[in-house]
């Protein structure tokens, strides 16, 4: 009889500790795979706002409609920048507040919202230009502040590798999780089928081909248990980007993506390397201990 | 005789060298160069040469033990309980190592051999336990191929011979039934089913009557005997006199570690007599 055979004739026969299992893998790789999905969408967010190039020219309260035009050709004849748009102080206002009826936003001042022009950058080498046009910027007596959003773009390179960490210090939390919780159900399941592996041992079976089904019910414990954390997970992901796509897309400039698909088969293979190696250490030593009596 | 058997080799007593088995492989000796030794036939398939065996250091099970069994014998070993008889078929299929002397089957000394050879040493013999020991929850045809699914024998051929061991043993047709279902005689069968259906060379039997009635005792018995008839040697471990004294058999006691030999029988009156002196 072919090993996965066995191995699901075994699963069918204690399906219960199975499935308690695969749960318990599956609540760590939860973990793992939602730290993921922060990183990822971080590296997003930061990809998306370094390579959109955007910029705002704030420009003084007194700056008069012929300075702001000239501004605004001079932009416009500069090679890779478009969309130059001009957003006066109302607009910026109406912008911020929105729909909101919040007293405080109301209640700030007109300077709060100075007119500004807003370009974007339409190439990879006008964005390596961006330094330099802000200081030519930055040197017209009409211009206030020149935001390029690198600041930003710095925070979240910061928050990422924050991120990274996080998620490998999960990663490690997660092997020792899967480990702990194949390990015990495979040594369970050894126990359970003591006279299934005295059978095997007396009629001539290897140590291999005792161990056999061990290790693929460890595996499939692993990969079932990884791949319905990811299900578990992409469940969320849609319910939460249903309720606040919109918002989260105005708010972050992109919107929330799920895991790659190669990142979920990694998860899933993960799952199925840890769980299959450790059905085959933890039950190394009791294997050579049981003989026929 | 199934597998592990060679296409030539040699040991100590071939005057041969050794020819190269695999690794982990149990191999029976045979003379070098040769694919076939003809005088191997007539060799005992089982020695044992002063064999030594204690669990506890004060109280020894087997003291010096030598005893030869021919190919196609049907031998009773008997004696009381705690005499040695199922230390004495464990250290056959290696379950337990000799303290010292030699055990030799087909020629090698099973108590020397390397833990990753036994499951080969195993698959040329059938044993049949007090207990039964079969898995309750698989049905009698997955407890009767499990000998053969380990050698790697095609499914085919596996429900075919499956078939005919249950057949030879009364259970034909009984094959889709869950083996904890069953009474302990017919547990009993699906146990000797499994033992003889990779036609193993020796048959090792530790009480398999023990826990069953008078008759169906006499009844396994028989069926012991019917294999037996097929050419298996067959080991049949009882303390039940009973059993010995229905047929005519070779008669091994044990008592206090060592083996009195009654050639014919508890029938041999005279034999019986020495042992009584003894």
């Amino acid at each position: 009889m072919k090993v996965l055979e066995r191995a699901w004739r075994a699963t069918k026969a204690d399906l219960r500790l199975h499935v308690l299992s695969v749960f318990s893998v599956a609540v760590a790789f939860v973990c793992l795979a939602a730290a993921l999905l922060v990183v990822v969408n971080i590296d997003a967010v930061r990809q998306r706002w370094e390579q959109s190039g955007r910029a705002s020219v704030y420009l003084r309260s007194d700056a008069t409609s012929q300075q702001v035009e000239k501004v605004r050709a001079a932009l416009s004849a500069t090679p890779g920048v478009g969309g130059v748009r001009f957003v006066s102080s109302e607009e910026a206002r109406r912008e911020v507040l929105g729909a909101s009826n919040d007293d405080v936003l109301t209640a700030l001042p007109p300077e709060a919202f100075p007119a500004s022009l807003e370009f974007e950058l339409q190439d990879d080498a006008a964005s390596e230009r961006i330094a330099q046009l802000s200081e030519q910027l930055r040197a017209l007596p009409y211009v206030e502040a020149v935001e390029t959003y690198e600041a930003w773009g710095e925070r979240l390179k910061s928050l990422l590798s924050g991120g990274v960490s996080a998620a490998l210090l999960l990663l490690g939390v997660v092997l020792l999780a899967v480990i702990s919780v194949v390990s015990s159900t495979m040594r369970m399941a050894l126990q359970r089928r003591s006279a299934e592996v005295e059978v095997l041992k007396m009629v001539g079976a290897t140590d291999g081909y005792v161990r056999g089904p061990f290790v693929v019910e460890g595996a499939m414990q692993g990969a079932v248990g990884a791949a319905a954390a990811v299900g578990i997970l992409g469940c969320i992901h849609v319910i939460i980007r249903s309720s606040f796509d919109g918002a989260l897309g105005t708010l972050l400039g992109a919107s929330p993506s799920f895991l790659p698909w190669t990142a979920c088969v990694a998860l899933v293979l993960l799952g199925a390397i840890i769980g299959a190696a450790t059905a085959a250490v933890s039950l190394r030593q009791p294997l050579v201990g049981e003989t026929c009596s | 005789m199934n597998s592990g058997l060679p296409d030539g080799s040699c040991g100590p007593d071939g005057g041969h060298p050794a020819q190269e088995s695999p690794p982990g492989g149990f191999r029976p000796l045979l003379r070098g160069s040769q694919r076939f030794d003809p005088s191997a036939a007539h060799r005992d398939i089982l020695v044992f040469d002063d064999v030594h065996k204690a669990y506890r250091e004060d109280v020894p099970v087997l003291k010096g033990l030598s005893l030869e069994i021919a190919r196609g014998e049907f031998v009773f070993i008997t004696g009381s309980s705690g005499a040695g008889k199922s230390t004495l078929l464990r250290l056959i299929y290696a379950a337990e190592r000799a303290d010292q002397g030699r055990i030799l089957f087909l020629g090698r000394d099973v108590s020397r051999l390397a833990p990753s050879s036994v499951p080969f040493l195993r698959r040329n013999i059938g044993v049949v336990f007090q207990d039964f020991k079969l898995v309750p929850n698989w049905t009698v045809s997955q407890n009767v191929a499990v000998s053969l699914e380990v050698l790697g024998v095609a499914p085919k051929v596996v429900r075919q011979r499956v078939g005919e061991a249950l057949d030879r043993v009364g259970l034909a047709g009984r094959g889709r039934d869950r083996a904890a279902n069953l009474s302990g005689g017919e547990r009993q069968r699906i146990a000797i089913a499994r033992a003889i259906v990779a036609e193993p060379a020796l048959l090792l039997a530790d009480e398999p009557t023990g826990n069953l009635d008078p008759q169906l005792a006499v009844d396994i018995l028989g069926l012991f005997e019917d294999i037996h008839e097929t050419g298996v040697t067959v080991l049949f471990a009882t303390h039940d006199r009973s059993l010995l004294d229905v047929r005519p058999r070779r008669v091994v006691v044990l008592d206090e570690g060592r083996a009195t030999d009654i050639r014919h029988g508890l029938n041999d009156d005279a034999a019986v007599e020495r042992l009584k002196v003894a």
